[in-house]
């Protein structure tokens, strides 16, 4: 296996992105970036603080337009389409914000419901019931439910909002920082709900991180952004191997030598 | 991929198959659901015509097995791990808060509370003008060190300079719809000359400083409740306190100071242009030359009537000043509060600025000074 950020020619690829360009006035965030993401496994994207992991995301996800590129998202063209074009795609996956950006007049059950009533005509009941057991699979308590945003904590908004990116059952998942901001074992819970939920429902999770640990812990390969592109995508062992000199600070550092014992 | 589901045997025969084929996912949930509704209790659902199926698609067979009794079949492995899935998380969850009482009870319930908050609200507002009071002479005490000169001339300019433009083209229309109306009523009498009268009077005494209190309370305090409500939310006052700065001082008493020398300004200039404005009518329609307009003006219009309109200025800025840094040091919690705030500021502040000109005619009235 190499460390290229590209699969071989004719490897079935849920997200492929070529020469993506991005680009805020003069400043260059992104340049001639490749990536593939396999069907099932979970993605880390490093990188120092401004790379563009979340750029990279955003474009992803058709919230910012890139300069230039091509990315596809399960086969669809993303670049270049009007946002009503894109709606199929939409429905099938599901993005957790890294604030949660949860509805705040709503509450978390009603969130839930939100794509629900958008794409289906269920009955009221049919949809209280999906709201309920998506809640459960988040991890939350029962009592959640019926909960402002502003009446929740960091974690239990994390949760919600990953309840609200499952809720229609989604192929593809995004996840931008899950653990920021989580104390270190409600992050650690946290990997492991990711993990379990993936192989329960054959999730495929594109997962933005700084947190060490969630990399040696869930991911299957790490996607590392330095110099305006993936520079290297592998197994945590294969990168190691390269002799990069932000990858081998990232994993060699003292935090990284913590996180790899553990 | 079409999904069929379709009964073998009518919905009364006791050995009700429900079949299903295909894909079993959200897209044909609401179908679904339909069609096992319709199916007698204790009846079989096969599955193993199952291509491919979601989390909803499993709970709703789940759901048929737990309330009516239905018996699974021909379900492949990773269905049953679905299943499963769904079974794990089957925890009834509220969707909202639940409500008490009767309508009655509730919409009574409500008023109170209402009440109360309208209270609480006052009261607060009293301690927040004695806090405002206290920055006062604080700052009084030592202004070398405790008055932010650039905070508050950044202020003035905000407050003031930005809003002549708007300030003026409102004026000088209300003179003109005064010019207007008053002429069309006087005219009956054959008395279109006191539309200068009116023009002046009300100009000078009322509507000139009403008016631009108004377009101030709009533009300034909406603006200071949604800067401080979102310095709030950010917890940007927070750190001011812990770095000993007090928000008092740095935040509120530089837009107090701004609001209540401007108001006094723009009003005076806001009087002006209204003058102008109706002065451009009668010379239009009712032919009078301006300099007669002015002379005029200066006849029946006593003096008296500006400084009435100018006492109240300052007063004016100050309840707007107040209400809005006020509202916006409420803000608690999330984003929908600020809008809600500076709403609250502004209706405030235009309730209390026209109570308290009201408190003022009044007064000015039973001191003569009509």
């Amino acid at each position: 296996m190499s460390t290229s950020p590209t699969l071989p020619e004719g490897e079935e690829a849920v997200i492929r992105i070529r020469g993506l360009r991005n680009a805020f006035g003069e400043q260059v965030i992104h340049d001639k970036l490749d990536l593939d993401l396999k069907r099932g496994e979970i993605l880390g994207v490093v990188g120092g603080s401004g790379t563009g992991k979340s750029v990279l995301m955003r474009s992803i996800i058709g919230l910012q337009t890139p300069e230039a590129g091509d990315i596809e998202v399960l086969s669809e063209k993303m670049v270049g389409r009007e946002e009503d074009e894109a709606k199929n795609i939409r429905r099938r996956w599901g993005i957790l914000f890294q604030q949660g950006a949860l509805f705040s007049t709503l509450t978390v059950a009603e969130n839930v419901e939100v794509p629900l009533r958008e794409y289906f005509h269920l009955s009221p009941k049919l949809m209280d019931e999906i709201a309920s057991y998506k809640i459960a699979m988040a991890g939350l308590p029962p009592d959640a439910g019926p909960k402002y945003p502003s009446e929740l904590s960091g974690g239990m908004v994390k949760r919600a909002g990953l309840a609200r990116a499952l809720a229609l059952d989604p192929e593809l998942l995004f996840l931008d920082e899950p653990t920021a901001g989580l104390d270190p074992i409600a992050a650690q819970n946290f990997d492991e709900l990711i993990l379990s939920l993936r192989d329960k429902l054959d999730l495929t999770v594109f997962l933005i991180t700084h947190d060490l640990d969630t990399l040696y812990a869930i991911c299957d390969r790490v996607a590392v952004l330095a110099d305006k592109k993936v520079v290297a995508c592998g197994t945590i062992e294969q990168l190691l191997a390269l002799d990069h000199p932000w990858i081998q600070e990232y994993f060699n550092g003292p935090r990284g030598r913590a996180a790899a014992a553990a | 991929m079409a999904t069929r589901g379709y009964r073998k045997g009518d919905e009364h025969s006791s050995d009700g198959i429900y079949r299903c084929v295909g894909s079993l996912t959200i897209a044909r949930a609401a179908t679904t659901e339909r069609e096992i509704d319709l199916m007698p209790d204790g009846m079989t659902i096969d599955l193993s015509g199952v291509e491919r199926m979601d989390t909803v698609g499993a709970w709703l067979v789940y759901r048929a097995v737990r309330d009516r009794g239905a018996k699974v079949e021909g379900a492949s492995r990773e269905v049953e791990g679905l299943l499963e899935q769904v079974r794990e998380a089957d925890k009834p969850v509220r969707v909202i808060p639940e409500e008490e009482g009767s309508g009655f009870k509730r919409t009574v319930g409500e008023l109170g509370e209402y009440v109360v908050d309208a209270g609480r609200v006052f009261h607060g507002l009293l301690g927040f003008f004695g806090a405002v009071l206290i920055g006062f002479w604080n700052v009084f005490k030592r202004p070398q060190q405790r008055f932010r000169l650039n905070a508050v001339v950044q202020r003035f300019d905000v407050v003031g300079v930005r809003a002549l433009g708007i300030i003026g083209l409102m004026s000088f229309l209300i003179g003109v719809v005064i010019g207007q109306q008053g002429a069309v009523q006087l005219r009956q009498f054959g008395a279109e000359i006191y539309t200068i009268n009116l023009i002046g009077r009300i100009t000078v005494r009322e509507l000139g400083t009403l008016m631009t209190a108004i377009m101030v309370a709009g533009r300034s305090g909406s603006a200071f409740a949604a800067q401080l409500g979102t310095m709030k939310l950010t917890e940007e006052i927070d750190a001011m306190r812990t770095i000993g700065v007090s928000p008092i001082e740095a935040l509120v008493i530089p837009r107090m100071t701004a609001a209540v020398i401007m108001m006094p300004l723009l009003s005076f200039y806001a009087m002006i242009m209204t003058i102008l404005g109706g002065g451009i009518y009668v010379w239009v329609d009712l032919g009078i030359p301006p300099l007669t307009f002015v002379q005029r003006l200066q006849e029946v219009t006593p003096l008296r009537d500006l400084w009435i309109g100018l006492i109240k200025a300052p007063v004016f800025g100050f309840i707007i000043a107040l209400v809005g840094c006020f509202q916006g040091m409420l803000v608690e919690g999330d984003a929908e509060q600020v809008g809600m705030r500076t709403t609250a500021a502004v209706v405030q502040a235009i309730f209390l600025v026209i109570v308290i000109d009201a408190i003022f005619a009044v007064f000015f009235s039973s001191v003569g000074w009509i």
